[in-house]
């Protein structure tokens, strides 16, 4: 019965083709200029890639809740705190201290962030979701409070705090202007490696997914499933944490009002798309940077930019529709 | 005499299962009916023939005196025959009145007023009273019960079915519920109550009948029979006794349990001043009705619930400093109840199944990392214990029958030098063959110095496998007599309550 498999895709690409003819163009010179705009430029390359990195390690804050059958819609609020806390830490210290001083306090903030939520959901049994999402609220009114006035940059006419030093700021691991690779990406990359091994390898990944999995036969096999939300939610804030403060560091070098286009929403996709192995957050998160870069680039030829968010969706269907099959064949 | 109900030569099958064998069953005008017998001997499925749920596929049934066919409970209720399940219909997110009237408004207009004055009109008769307008989530389990009988009156039955009206009532409740219903009887309701518990049927009811397995042993007046021969009909003569060929030799308490008293999910006392002492060597069987606190055993036992107070004491380590990993350190091993909710991760490969409740032990892990290699050996070997049929370890549990995923679960808890073993149903879906092969493997493990606890609502099963036998009847544990510990009637009566 792959044919069904088959209409859907057809069918999910004449809806596509049907809303660029809308929007008054051609799919065809649409997709050339979404690709031209994410990959068929170095400099086109590099902002793929700039773009990439939050996309994700904030994949990997959703990927790892996930695992443990918790959705954490929050780590946009936890990238927030995060990226707002290393602005202010790194602008305090400098060079490598003012780095890793900048990157723990971010950590340490997106899971602050998350406690809530994860003590809410252990101990009180309240839905990770609506806790996540209003915890999202109060973050960005929070930090959007902070860098209007306290931490505002007297210096700069933005909302925003002042610059971080150059030498605080990640340094590039291959620059050859117009490209450039950023730390950050190296971090993300090992951060997914690891989190892979974590998984498949350790007593403790184990555990997590099986609560995930399924929570009553995790408790009958000794786990607790309390301390596994709340190790689950802890990591997941903390690099939910983490990629904002590595935006800082790496590429916005401050926190400003309105930081994140939704870095932490989109990552809900990036997971989402990778179903269940740690390994495929990187494809899917280079899928979502290059709809979101070749996404600006078709903006400027007319089409609505959220016909990228169309096809994201799109994708996550037909993911989940493959995923089911899979799923359903094996029992 | 006239007959309110009369079921005759009812006949039930479900596939190759007959779940009802030529059943009859008169219940008089005006009467409080009992009708008794073991978990599976027919009881509700019988109830539901009646109540115009299930087709028998044999046998007529009598509304006072003319003969009826009901396709659906819709026809039997409006023929005023009225079911109280054992897990009640009340939708917590309705209000009481809202419940009450659900499926039987009336029309398609609710007036609320005329409703609620009906209501009440009811209820006082009674002498139930209610917040028509709070949400049935504030019921208290007693309430809810009252509110499903007055739904019975708002839709004027006139033969009432309860199914184990008591078993989440307190003593008080049940008695006032009682009263309602004898009250009911006197203005000429007839009324069927499905019970296990004897001490209600000789108080209340005026006749009995006893099912077991699926056929009718003997209709009684109750004035005529008293609490042992009731037991005795319904757990029946045990067709053979196992005596157990070599009496084990018992080592050291694994497990001892002081006065363990614990609460159940709904906050009542499910576990009352429970004491047990079990030896290595030993398979001890806990009987007893479904519901009668064997949950609430396994699960303070695993650590799964804490007690509220007494002690216990886990292969030598206090139990109430151990969690519930740290028990199956110790050497507990559990066979779950429910394997699918349980016990397996379904969505999971065999092999990766083959760890869990086992994770942190050797050699599925060295040092906290997952040893994968000794877990797909460990795996082949599990199935291979009970022959568990398998499509290849890697692939998904769900691809399994509940019978395969059964053994499985049996043969994993039998890994890696158990001390105490657990057991809720350990048979639960197996053949003559596959329980056979389970028992033996526990026996086994026995010999080599573990204990065993198993729980099972199957009477003979344990009288056939276990050394020895212990009756859980209301929270409470009871030990048979010295020489009686297979006695399949003593322990019968422990079970119901009758001593």
């Amino acid at each position: 019965m792959k044919w069904r498999l088959i209409a859907l895709i057809v069918g999910a690409l004449a809806i596509l083709a049907g809303a660029v003819l809308i929007a008054h163009a051609s799919p065809l010179a649409s997709l050339q200029s979404l690709f031209h705009g994410s990959l068929g430029t170095p400099v086109a390359i590099a902002g793929t890639l700039k773009e990439t990195t939050p996309l994700l390690i904030c994949g990997l804050a959703v990927f790892i809740a996930l695992r443990a059958g918790l959705f954490n819609i929050g780590v946009e609020g936890q990238l927030l705190v995060g990226a707002c806390t290393c602005g202010v830490v790194a602008t305090k210290f400098h060079g490598i201290t003012g780095m890793v001083l900048g990157v723990i306090c971010g950590m340490i903030a997106g899971t602050l962030w998350a406690l809530p939520a994860a003590l809410i959901k252990a101990y009180r049994n309240g839905h990770e979701v609506i806790t996540t999402i209003m915890l999202n609220n109060i973050a960005m009114l929070i930090t959007s409070m902070l860098v209007s006035g306290p931490l505002k940059d007297k210096a700069q006419s933005d909302t925003a705090t002042p610059y971080v030093d150059a030498n605080t700021r990640l340094p590039w691991v291959y620059s050859n202007p117009p490209v450039q690779i950023n730390l950050a990406l190296v971090l993300g990359v090992l951060l997914c490696l690891g989190m892979a091994y974590w998984l498949k390898k350790t007593v403790g990944g184990y555990e997590l997914q099986a609560v995930g999995a399924n929570r009553t036969a995790a408790r009958f096999a000794g786990i607790s499933p309390q301390k596994v939300t709340m190790v689950a939610m802890s990591i997941s804030g903390a690099l939910g944490g983490l990629a904002g403060a590595v935006q800082v560091l790496a590429y916005e070098g401050r926190f400003y009002d309105g930081f994140s286009p939704g870095y932490g929403f989109d990552a809900l996709g990036v997971a989402l798309l990778a179903g269940g192995n740690a390994l495929l957050v990187l494809p899917s998160s280079l899928l979502f940077g290059i709809l979101s870069k070749g996404g600006t680039a078709l903006q400027i030829d007319g089409i609505p930019k959220g016909i990228t968010t169309v096809v994201l969706g799109l994708l996550i269907l037909i993911a989940a529709a493959i995923r089911f099959r899979q799923v359903t064949k094996d029992a | 005499m006239s007959f309110a109900v009369r079921l005759l030569g009812i006949t039930k099958r479900f596939g190759s299962v007959t779940a009802l064998d030529r059943v009859d069953l008169e219940v008089e005008q005006g009467a409080i009916h009992a009708l008794v017998g073991e978990n599976g001997a027919g009881k509700t499925t019988l109830m539901r023939v009646l109540y115009g749920a299930l087709h028998a596929d044999e046998g007529a049934l009598e509304l006072d005196g003319n003969a009826v066919r009901f396709n659906s409970s819709r026809e039997a209720i409006a023929a005023g025959v009225g079911m109280v399940s054992q897990h009640y219909g009340i939708i917590p997110e309705l209000t009481c009145l809202q419940n009450l009237i659900l499926g039987a408004e009336g029309g398609p207009v609710l007036n609320g007023k005329v409703a609620e004055a009906r209501a009440q009109q009811l209820a006082e008769r009674m002498g139930f009273s209610f917040d028509w307008n709070a949400d049935a989530a504030t019921l208290s389990p007693a309430s809810a019960q009252k509110l499903e009988i007055l739904k019975l009156l708002w839709r004027e039955a006139r033969i009432m079915i309860l199914d184990e009206p008591t078993a989440m009532l307190s003593p008080a409740d049940s008695d006032a519920l009682f009263e309602s219903l004898e009250q009911l009887a006197k203005d000429g309701a007839t009324i069927i109550l499905v019970t296990h518990r004897l001490p209600e049927v000789l108080d209340h009811c005026s006749r009995v009948t006893v099912l077991r397995g699926g056929k009718r042993v003997d209709e009684k007046l109750v004035s005529t029979t008293n609490g042992p021969e009731l037991a005795k009909m319904i757990v029946g003569e045990a067709i053979e006794r196992y005596e157990s060929e070599d009496c084990p030799s018992l080592g050291d308490a694994v497990l001892d349990l002081q006065s363990l008293t614990a609460k159940g999910a709904r906050g009542d006392l499910a576990l009352k001043e429970v004491c047990l002492n079990l030896k290595s060597g030993e398979m001890l069987g806990v009987a007893g009705v479904d519901g009668s606190g064997q949950r609430e055993l396994f699960e303070v036992i695993a650590g799964l619930i804490k007690p509220i107070s007494g002690s216990l004491q886990i292969v030598g380590n206090d139990g109430n400093n151990l969690g519930s990993w740290d028990r199956i350190e110790k050497g507990l091993r559990l066979i779950p109840e429910d394997r699918h909710a349980q016990g397996v991760v379904e969505e999971w490969s065999l092999d990766e199944n083959a760890a869990l409740g086992l994770q942190r032990l050797e050699p599925f892990a060295q040092k906290n990392l997952v040893d994968t290699d000794a877990r797909k050996q460990m795996a082949g070997k599990i199935a291979e214990r009970f022959k568990t049929k398998h499509g290849g370890l890697n692939l998904a549990m769900a691809s399994l029958s509940g019978g395969n995923q059964q053994r499985f679960v049996a043969a994993r808890s039998l890994c890696l030098n158990p001390k105490l073993i657990l057991a809720f149903q350990p048979a639960r879906g197996l053949d003559i063959k596959g329980t056979q092969q389970v028992y033996e493997g526990i026996r086994e493990a026995c010999r080599n110095g573990a204990a065993a606890l198993i729980v099972s609502f199957d009477l003979d099963e344990l009288l056939e496998q276990c050394d020895r036998i212990v009756a859980m009847n209301h929270g409470k544990l009871y030990e048979p007599q010295a020489g009686q510990s297979k006695d399949r009637d003593a322990i019968g009566r422990l079970m119901v309550g009758a001593q």
